[in-house]
């Protein structure tokens, strides 16, 4: 509970004084996760699925969501290859679960990718096959983006002048 | 962000002492645990932390083994929650979500244990300060009881209930008037006088407008220590040691 609410207010913190601002000043905010993290690793400690999302009913709610969906063992690979030290959390090493890190992180991580699916209906998220190519993402990202993103009608002002 | 169905969350379904108020902490669950959990609201300087204190030496003449909790106290948030406060980026919903993760500190440390190997815990203050301050502050009534649906229903609640006069006068005679106890941060003037009685007037709103809701045994914390004092230990008794009392509807039979 007590990690489940710290990062709330951390979210909150965020939500606050760095996404609601440029969003009122009609900017593009790139959030690099999002509330259903929180749904997605909180759940998966065991805390109530609905009371979360009540907790966080304070975000504003994105106007396109992403979920870069990749299978538990291309992503341990990934993360292996990079040699990469699993952090505690991140591993769920705090759950007793294994004690092999990897191990842990495999069991965690592979119930936290079941809570993402189980939003994607829910939330409407749109699912990036994360195991392509960075090119391949990358220009599905762009598609799904576009119809967002207006851009301003380019004048000539300066040729104009 | 979503929909919310009208589910029996928060406190709008029945409360039951000793129990979640509303989807607890689905890895702890409360299987009718022997401690007894007993709240002492009231506003700040009312007198609470006194009345806490003689009541937890009486109980354990009594006998009974007796833990004590009292806000943002956690050892978990506390450095954190005072380092909040002394910057200037608190606002109310990081202040709301500060307090809360305080509480679910010592609900799991704390409370939780208590209740289980059978303390009497007293609670100096409870969820009811968050909802008034925060109720104060315009948070949605209805999200902060959510909120606090992990929080377990007391047994009982006694709430000291005072006019702001009164407590103005006791608050100047102890230890003055404090920044955030006066709502300074709302900014509703520069005058500490003016804000603290403006805002403690609102919190007594809030906590009266509570007192149904959640079962509050309002005391008059206008009188003298002593005669709350007596008051409170002969509820405390009263519920703690009922088997004392006659059992007349058994001999009728």
């Amino acid at each position: 509970m007590t990690f489940s609410l710290l990062h709330a207010t951390d979210f909150a913190d965020r939500l606050l004084y760095k996404i609601i601002p440029p969003l009122k000043a009609g900017m593009i905010v790139l959030a690099d996760r999002y509330a259903y993290t929180a749904f997605a690793r909180d759940a998966t400690r065991g805390v109530d699925r609905h009371w979360l999302r009540e907790l966080y009913s304070f975000a504003v709610k994105p106007d396109l969501a992403l979920y870069f969906r990749v299978p538990i063992d291309v992503s341990v690979d990934r993360l292996m290859a990079r040699r990469v030290k699993l952090k505690f959390y991140e591993a769920g090493m705090d759950l007793g679960w294994s004690t092999n890190p990897v191990e842990s992180f495999r069991l965690f991580q592979g119930k936290v990718l079941e809570e993402y699916d189980r939003m994607v209906d829910e939330f409407g998220l749109e699912v990036v096959d994360a195991r392509g190519s960075i090119t391949q993402q990358q220009q599905l990202v762009r598609r799904l983006i576009s119809p967002y993103v207006q851009e301003p009608p380019m004048e000539p002002t300066h040729d104009a002048a | 962000m979503m929909p919310l169905d009208a589910s029996p969350d928060g406190a709008n379904g029945e409360i039951q002492a000793g129990r979640y108020y509303g989807r607890g902490v689905p890895y702890l669950p409360i299987n009718d645990y022997p401690g007894k959990l007993i709240a002492i609201e009231g506003t700040d300087g009312v007198g609470r932390t006194t009345q806490i204190q003689l009541l937890r030496e009486w109980l354990e003449v009594k006998g009974y083994g007796v833990v004590e909790t009292g806000w943002t106290r956690s050892p978990l948030m506390q450095p954190t929650i005072e380092l909040a406060k002394s910057s200037n980026t608190l606002n109310k919903l990081t202040f709301v979500l500060l307090y809360a993760t305080d509480f679910a500190d010592r609900l799991e440390k704390e409370i939780i244990p208590a209740l289980k190997a059978g303390f009497v815990v007293l609670s100096d203050r409870y969820i009811f300060t968050a909802l008034a301050r925060a109720g104060v502050r315009g948070v949605d009534g209805q999200w902060l009881r959510n909120l606090y649906g992990f929080a377990i229903a007391p047994h009982l609640v006694f709430y000291l209930k005072i006019d702001v006069e009164k407590l103005i006068g006791r608050v100047l005679e102890s230890r003055g008037m404090d920044f955030w106890e006066s709502g300074m941060d709302l900014k509703h003037g520069d005058d500490i006088y003016d804000s603290f009685r403006s805002y403690q007037n609102k919190l007594l709103r809030e906590y009266a407008s509570m007192a149904e809701e959640f079962h509050f045994r309002t005391l008059d914390a206008r009188r003298s220590v002593d005669r709350i004092q007596d008051e409170l230990r002969k509820q405390v008794a009263a519920f703690l040691e009922p088997s004392e009392k006659p059992i007349e509807p058994v001999l009728a039979r």
